[in-house]
């Protein structure tokens, strides 16, 4: 090849930057294609778990939602599994026989914010109508029964379908005041009722900053010594859907992953599913080119606020957090928190209450030092200090050796 | 009469002013990454100025030449025909003893001197030494925090970049809880420098006043001299 040939410069010049591998090439593809068509047809000859059931496609049609609405779901789907388009058939087979995967669903200490999010969309969604249409088993805030009924209802769902079901829990677990959670009328406390669920699960799925790491139950003194799902089940996979709410969007994603393959999606080292959380939020800001240019939000409501600023300085946490909000958004993909103007408080990270949630960025904001609990100051107030420590020792060591120090050439005289 | 003693060659000054000039870049557009204190009011379109991108831009050459030249240090540390700084700072109970001495030189306010002031002393070799373990937790901490926008796995000089940093900083994320942590102390860590600077400029002209043996010029001319005991005269 000619150095100056077009293919050449074009090897030179277009290096992979930023670049994420969505195309791995036939091979690969073909082969997941039959993997996923042979898990379908397992589980399409599979009966629902109820057999009452009604069809997908009447569902549809009570939700007053078209066959194009759902196509359109199909496609974005699709795409957020990081598959070519040739799949799509298959992810809507996968949203028919999603009823062929019990899923039971437990809230411990949280707000139900992550259900919430599911399901008060402005106008009926498909993310919504799947949680509806999924064999849930059991789901403290959505069933009907209650009392011994629910309680009965949960039994037989971890009987039925022992080593089956996907277990989804919400909220973090008290391990330090177990008291503080305790539910049923054989009352049983949070981590008990995670534990003994999670014994029969095939898999566990911690939706919710809580759930996964402990989120604002967990954040100083963290009065219940509240953790995330993975500090008290061992043993079981599982996946942590983390942020204040889980976007509806990836928890869809991880059940659809699971029902196309069995098996659950690539995970990072906090065991985020990476089809969602290989993103930095700063990387794919629609502001980031005005954090590059300098210019700044200074305060709530001013010039730079009104002209779509980056929001570094009012705390944003972008540059920090991984989570695919700037590419996805929230609520059908109408907005998110850096698009309406308010900055990213790092929801999906670890300790975010702690640590990212401040108005300021992390120099200047009120974040205890390690190991001084208790005491609020910047990273600034504790280095001076530290820095006026020292001058201050100079100064006396100065003034001492003015006074009393002893010239070199005096002690040779 | 004084006689005039090398204490540093030409590359170690180098070396010195390279370091200066990195920490000095370092800590101020380091600062303005941390809390971007002045606003840019250049009346280009947002596209052209790039402050925030040059601040950066600026922090990582500086860490880039810190890296390069902390690696000839290390290597000088031991290899060095001059002076292999590694025989200061092991503790033997030579070493030992001048580090205690140079020390009761300093706090009795030059009224004891009980060492060779014409070498490298152990005292100064092991305050040298604390500022390379300081740089090498900057490089870390900073390696650590550069990485995070690489989360594609891809870069422009290939893939074994990233998996590298991967590799060697992974460890500080975990030690340090995340990246507000690692921030934190990336942060932290400049006042310590900071610190040791204001010390280490003060020590040294203490010295030169002190001792009148012209040790600031060992880090300009690269001379110091020593007062012959009379009876050599
Ligand atoms: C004397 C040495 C250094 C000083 C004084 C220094 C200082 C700082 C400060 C104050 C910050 C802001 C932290 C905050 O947000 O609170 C920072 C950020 C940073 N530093 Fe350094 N640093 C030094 C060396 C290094 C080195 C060796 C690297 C290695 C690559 C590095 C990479 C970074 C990175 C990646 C950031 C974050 C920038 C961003 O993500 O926008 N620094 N540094
Ligand atoms: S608004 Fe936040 S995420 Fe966006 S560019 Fe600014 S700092 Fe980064």
């Amino acid at each position: 090849m000619q150095f100056f040939s077009r293919e050449h410069l074009r090897s030179v010049f277009t290096k992979p930057t930023n670049y994420i591998n969505t195309n791995r090439g036939e091979a690969y593809y073909k082969a997941l294609y039959e993997k996923m068509r042979k898990r379908l047809d397992e589980l399409k000859a599979m009966s629902p778990v109820r057999e009452a059931d009604i069809k997908f496609e009447k569902m549809l049609d009570m939700w007053e939602l078209s066959r194009r609405d759902f196509l359109k779901w199909v496609s974005a789907t699709t795409a957020l599994l990081m598959l070519p388009p040739n799949f799509e058939p298959l992810v809507a087979e996968a949203a028919e026989v999603m009823n062929r995967v019990p899923v039971i669903w437990i809230n411990i200490q949280d707000c139900d914010g992550n259900s919430e999010a599911l399901l008060r969309s402005s106008a009926p969604t498909v993310d919504e109508l799947i949680l509806e249409y999924l064999s849930l088993e059991y789901h403290e805030t959505l069933m009907a029964a209650a009392g011994d009924q629910a309680e009965e209802a949960l039994e037989k769902a971890v009987h039925d379908f022992k080593g089956k079901y996907l277990l989804f829990v919400e909220g973090s677990i008290p391990v330090g005041m177990p008291e503080a959670f305790t539910i049923g009328r054989h009352p049983e406390t949070g981590v008990e009722r995670v534990q003994r669920l999670a014994k029969d699960a095939a898999a566990v799925i911690a939706v919710g900053a809580c759930a996964a790491f402990g989120g604002i139950p967990a954040a100083y003194p963290n009065p219940t010594g509240a953790v995330g799902v993975m500090d008290v089940v061992k043993g079981k996979p599982i996946v942590n859907i983390p942020a204040c709410p889980a976007n509806p969007t990836n928890m869809v994603g991880v059940i659809m992953h699971y029902v196309l393959t069995g098996e659950l999606p690539e995970l990072d080292s906090l065991l985020r599913p990476k089809f969602a959380f290989g993103y930095r939020i700063h990387d794919n800001c629609e502001r980031r080119a005005h954090f590059d240019a300098g210019e700044f939000v200074e305060e709530w409501g001013d010039e730079g606020a009104k002209n779509n600023f980056c929001l570094y300085k009012m705390g944003c946490k972008g540059p920090f957090t991984f989570n695919n909000c700037s590419i996805v958004r929230y609520n059908d993909g109408t907005n998110w928190p850096i698009g309406i103007g308010r900055g990213c408080i790092g929801c999906s990270e670890p300790d975010f209450w702690d640590k990212y949630a401040t108005e300021r960025p992390l120099a200047a904001s009120n974040i205890r030092p390690p190991g001084l609990n208790g005491v609020e100051s910047t990273v600034d107030q504790v280095g001076l200090g530290i820095l006026t420590a020292t001058v201050i020792g100079i100064g006396a060591h100065a003034v001492a050796s003015l006074v009393a120090g002893k010239k070199s050439d005096e002690n040779n005289q | 009469m004084y006689e005039k003693v090398k204490r540093m060659t030409a590359t170690m000054r180098i070396i010195h002013w390279v370091n200066v000039f990195s920490i000095i870049t370092a800590v101020i557009t380091g600062l303005y990454i941390a809390n971007p204190f002045f606003q840019s009011f250049i009346a280009e379109p947002a596209a052209h100025k790039y402050v925030m991108a040059y601040n950066r831009l600026f922090h990582f050459f500086a860490a880039l030449l810190l890296d390069v030249v902390s690696i000839v240090i290390f290597y000088l540390y031991f290899a060095s025909r001059f002076e292999k700084v590694y025989k200061k700072v092991i503790p033997t109970k030579q070493n030992l003893k001048e580090f205690w001495e140079v020390f009761l030189n300093l706090i009795t306010l030059n009224r004891r001197k009980n060492f060779d002031s014409t070498h490298l002393d152990s005292f100064n070799a092991v305050y040298f030494t604390v500022l390379h373990l300081l740089l090498l937790w900057m490089l870390f901490t900073g390696f650590y925090m550069y990485v995070q926008g690489l989360e594609s796995g891809e870069s422009a000089i290939g893939r074994w970049w990233p998996a590298l940093l991967h590799l060697a900083t992974d460890w500080v994320g975990w030690l340090l809880g995340g990246h507000a942590g690692v921030r934190w102390w990336h942060h932290f860590t400049m006042w310590l420098i900071l610190s040791w600077v204001a010390f280490h400029i003060y020590y040294q002209v203490w010295r030169t006043i002190f001792w009148k043996e012209g040790d600031i010029g060992i880090v300009f001319g690269g001379y110091k001299f020593k007062k012959q005991p009379k009876e050599q005269v």
